[in-house]
């Protein structure tokens, strides 16, 4: 970074509202010339609305962007485009059955000859030419579906950059690359940065940032904690900063010893996705799984609740369970919850009461099928009060809920069933510091109470502190198993990206 | 944090059960609106004679299919071939009233509306079938099924020849469309057979649905499908249900259909699905389901049923009939829409 780089965006007091909650509150965020700036903060601080309301995606945020000393009001993506501010996000947005020439130019295929024609030979060259500029080696005509994620990102970087971007922005581009594809692309970033190029870098990887940012600024709760020189900081000062208080107070303390063997797996095998799987759950422990984005994890313990088809063998009790649906699982106490709760968990639309009670319903209706407004009520606002959800009214439709207390939702539904063995899929994603809190006393509590965790998790801290044990998958395949308490996040991270061999 | 939230989301909420009934409260005030009209415009309008044997007796069979059609529609699915699979067992209720000749009436009938009752969810099951277990789309299944059945409706007809109940039973049988139930202990007002089983079936289909099991998994299912699977519902099976209950009204509209004029013809009915869908669409349930309810049908189904009255009865012709009809769906579902596309912008 260049000294006294001038600043280009400034962006001022930004507020922002969804549904009456305050997502972004009085939030000062600055980029200069040439800097590669970092922007963290847990689930649900406000990173991604922050830079969607750069990105021009909310047209009712209040503040001010000044932009390269333009007052600007970014009220729609073409407004953000136009002025040369991008964003790649992590769900990369290329179209796979287009060429690589093709996604790179979409939106701006030049014209041929005759009106509505396409001029290929023109789209090809400004492709390359586009390509050149950026050193990147990509086929032109393959279809980019064929390629790899990495290469994937390039082509969305490529196409992100193919006009004058002035800032760029990437939200969470390592979370599903491996080690070698995160050193190219932080290769890449340094030749932006030297273009002059502003970047704004979303991550999780708090071991990373050395390695690329310049400055790094932490959100909690929807507002600014502080902006920090790079050098100047630790990372273990950025997590206490992130969390807004030290671990110890997050999470709780361990009280229980594992009991007798729950679950044996062995051999569990999916062709393509994950390979030869073994081990073991026992009763009140907490088994982390830890894994990149993509590398099977949730394959495998959908495959153990029965969501996924799997070979090989799965026990519980002694019993083979493998191959079962959902709900056979449910009869046998294996309750999962999923990771994107909007997709697989809630059910819109529909009063807290009826999400919970959805799976127990043969318990809460005579045998003819008649439901019992009374045992229903009962059921849900015993697990109102057991999970504390907010408000704690069971006529409420789910989807009027925060995301933490959806989620509480979603846990008090398996919860009615008594399950021997819940399995947690990313229990924390997209809530609030607070709840997070409760959701770990929580499954702290289910352990205790002797039922056997396996939890999933891409906050690394959240495995190192809660799990007995911490399996690590790369690429469909256990690779090592870590004592939960003899390990930190860093070396976890290692694990998964394979820098540990 | 959450607790000082609180008060927001309330205030969304009942913004947002306003938008909800914003739509409800719609179809039911044109309704009325078009009551008011109908009633100053038409002198015959507010009679007994056109109410109830007249708008009301059309809009019962309707309404039977239409109740079968909700609990599809609401399980996010749809049914094409509801009009083929009446046409099949209008057929096979007046075969088995010919191949049982020789019985006494109060033992013949029910031997065959038990049969169509059969053969409907028999047919709806098939249809159930494709849908949710071999998992292939709802419009590809009943669109082909319609095709289907109404082609098995025409074989066993012989080519589409019109038979006639039995003259010993017609008597009898006929009773089913045209016989009348007194109210008030009087013969002044009467309620018609097919009204009675409309509201028959109404009921069964109003309690399953909102206090059974199954009816709350209509409901999921339609809402989240792979939640619901997630959850651990047989997904598959509620799914099948509602299209085998569906195929069960079509026979139940059929024997009424086979009431009216003594005869079953295999090539009748063609366009009835679009009735019965517009008016579950026109009440409010959604394609893609999760919402919706029968009563909403019902203000839909009775919505078509006065303006088809009313286009009757002020002599429109038949081809602006159809313009009309079609542009009452579009406008009822578009303003759905755009209320619910506001509601999410703010």
């Amino acid at each position: 970074m260049k000294a006294n780089a001038e600043t280009i965006l400034h962006m001022k007091g930004i507020v922002k509202d969804f549904d009456g909650v305050r997502a972004l509150d009085d939030v000062d965020f600055e980029l200069r010339e040439g800097e590669v700036h970092a922007l963290i903060g847990e689930n649900g601080a406000g990173k991604s609305t922050l830079m969607n309301v750069l990105a021009g995606r909310f047209a009712d945020y209040q503040g001010h962007i000044i932009f390269f000393g333009e007052n600007v009001r970014l009220t729609n993506p073409r407004k953000a485009l136009g002025l040369g501010i991008a964003v790649i996000y992590q769900e990369l947005s290329v179209l796979p059955n287009l060429t690589v020439a093709e996604n790179i130019m979409l939106g701006h295929e030049p014209a041929g000859h005759f009106p509505g024609t396409l001029n290929r030979a023109s789209l090809d060259a400004q492709a390359q030419a586009v390509l050149n500029g950026l050193c990147f080696d990509l086929p032109l005509h393959e279809r980019v579906g064929k390629l790899s994620h990495a290469r994937q990102c390039l082509v969305e970087i490529a196409h992100a950059i193919r006009k004058d971007v002035r800032v760029l922005v990437f939200d969470e581009p390592t979370a599903s690359l491996g080690s070698e594809d995160v050193e190219r692309l932080f290769e890449v970033i340094h030749d932006l940065k030297a273009k002059g190029i502003g970047a704004v870098y979303i991550s999780h990887r708090l071991a990373e940032l050395p390695h690329v940012a310049d400055r790094v600024t932490v959100l909690r709760d929807g507002k600014v904690v502080g902006t920090r020189e790079m050098r100047d900081c630790k990372v273990s000062d950025l997590s206490r900063m992130m969390l807004g208080r030290s671990l110890g107070e997050v999470f709780p303390k361990k009280r229980n010893v594992p009991g007798k063997r729950l679950v044996k797996v062995e051999g569990l095998t999916r062709s393509g996705v994950f390979h030869d799987i073994s081990f073991e759950l026992r009763e009140g422990e907490i088994l982390g799984i830890a894994g990149l984005v993509g590398s099977g994890r949730t394959e495998i313990v959908r495959a153990i609740f029965g969501a996924n088809k799997a070979h090989g063998q799965c026990e519980l009790e002694g019993k083979e369970i493998l191959r079962r649906s959902p709900r056979r699982s449910r009869a046998l106490g294996i309750g999962m919850i999923q990771e994107d709760r909007n997709r697989d968990g809630i059910i819109p639309g529909r009063s807290v009461s009826v999400n919970l009670g959805i799976g127990i319903l043969e318990r809460l209706s005579s045998p003819m099928g008649f439901l019992s407004a009374r045992r229903m009520r009962k059921n849900a606002s015993a697990m109102i009060e057991r999970m504390r959800v907010v408000p704690p009214d069971p006529d409420k439709e789910i989807q009027l809920l925060s995301g933490g207390n959806q989620q509480k939702v979603m846990v008090g539904r398996w919860l009615a069933l008594d399950p021997k063995v819940i399995i947690f899929d990313e229990p924390t994603h997209g809530i609030d510091v607070g709840t997070k809190a409760q959701v770990y006393g929580l499954i702290m509590d289910l352990a205790c109470e002797g039922r056997g965790i396996i939890l999933i998790s891409s906050e690394f801290v959240e495995l190192v502190n809660l799990a007995d044990r911490i399996l690590v998958i790369r690429e469909g395949r256990l690779v090592r198993e870590l004592q939960g308490p003899e390990t930190d996040v860093d070396a976890l991270f290692a694990e998964c990206v394979g820098k540990g061999d | 944090m959450s607790a000082n939230l609180t008060p927001h989301t309330e205030k969304k909420e009942r913004k947002r059960i306003s938008f909800q009934a914003i739509q409800t409260a719609s179809v039911f005030i044109l309704l009325v609106v078009l009551c008011v009209i109908s009633a100053i415009k038409i002198e015959t309008f507010f009679t007994w004679n056109n109410l109830v044997y007249n708008l009301l007796t059309n809009a019962a069979y309707l309404g039977i299919i239409a109740c079968g059609m909700t609990l599809v529609m609401i399980a996010g699915g749809f049914d094409l071939s509801v009009a083929s699979t009446t046409a099949v067992c209008s057929v096979v209720v007046v075969l088995l009233l010919h191949s049982l000749p020789n019985l006494a009436a109060w033992i013949t009938i029910p031997i065959a509306l038990l049969g169509a009752v059969l053969a409907g969810t028999l047919l709806g099951s098939v249809n159930g079938v494709f849908v949710s277990y071999v998992g292939v789309n709802p419009f590809v299944v009943t669109l082909s099924t319609m095709l289907i059945f109404r082609g098995v409706a025409l074989v066993i007809t012989h080519g589409g020849q019109t038979i006639m109940v039995p003259l010993s039973l017609s008597n009898t049988f006929r009773q089913i469309y045209w016989g009348r139930v007194n109210l008030f202990g009087s013969d002044a007002y009467q309620l018609p057979v097919p009204i009675l089983i409309f509201i028959a079936v109404f009921i069964v289909c109003f309690y399953l649905l909102r206090f059974t099991r199954f009816g709350h998994y209509v409901y999921a299912v339609g809402g989240n499908e792979t939640a619901s699977w997630l959850a651990g519902i047989n997904t598959s099976l509620v799914k099948a249900a509602t299209y085998a209950i569906t195929g069960l009204t079509c026979a139940v509209a059929a024997a009424i259909y086979a009431g009216m004029s003594s005869t079953a013809q295999a090539a009748s009915y063609s366009g009835l699905e679009m009735l019965v869908i517009a008016s579950v669409i026109v009440g409010g349930t959604p394609l893609g389901g999760g919402r919706g309810s029968l009563l909403c049908t019902l203000n839909g189904l009775l919505l078509l049923s006065v303006i088809e009255n009313m286009l009757a009865q002020f002599g429109v012709h038949e081809e602006y009939r159809n313009i009309v009809r079609g542009s009452i769906i579009l406008i009822a579902v578009a303003v759905d829409v755009l209320v619910r596309k506001t509601g999410r912008r703010r």
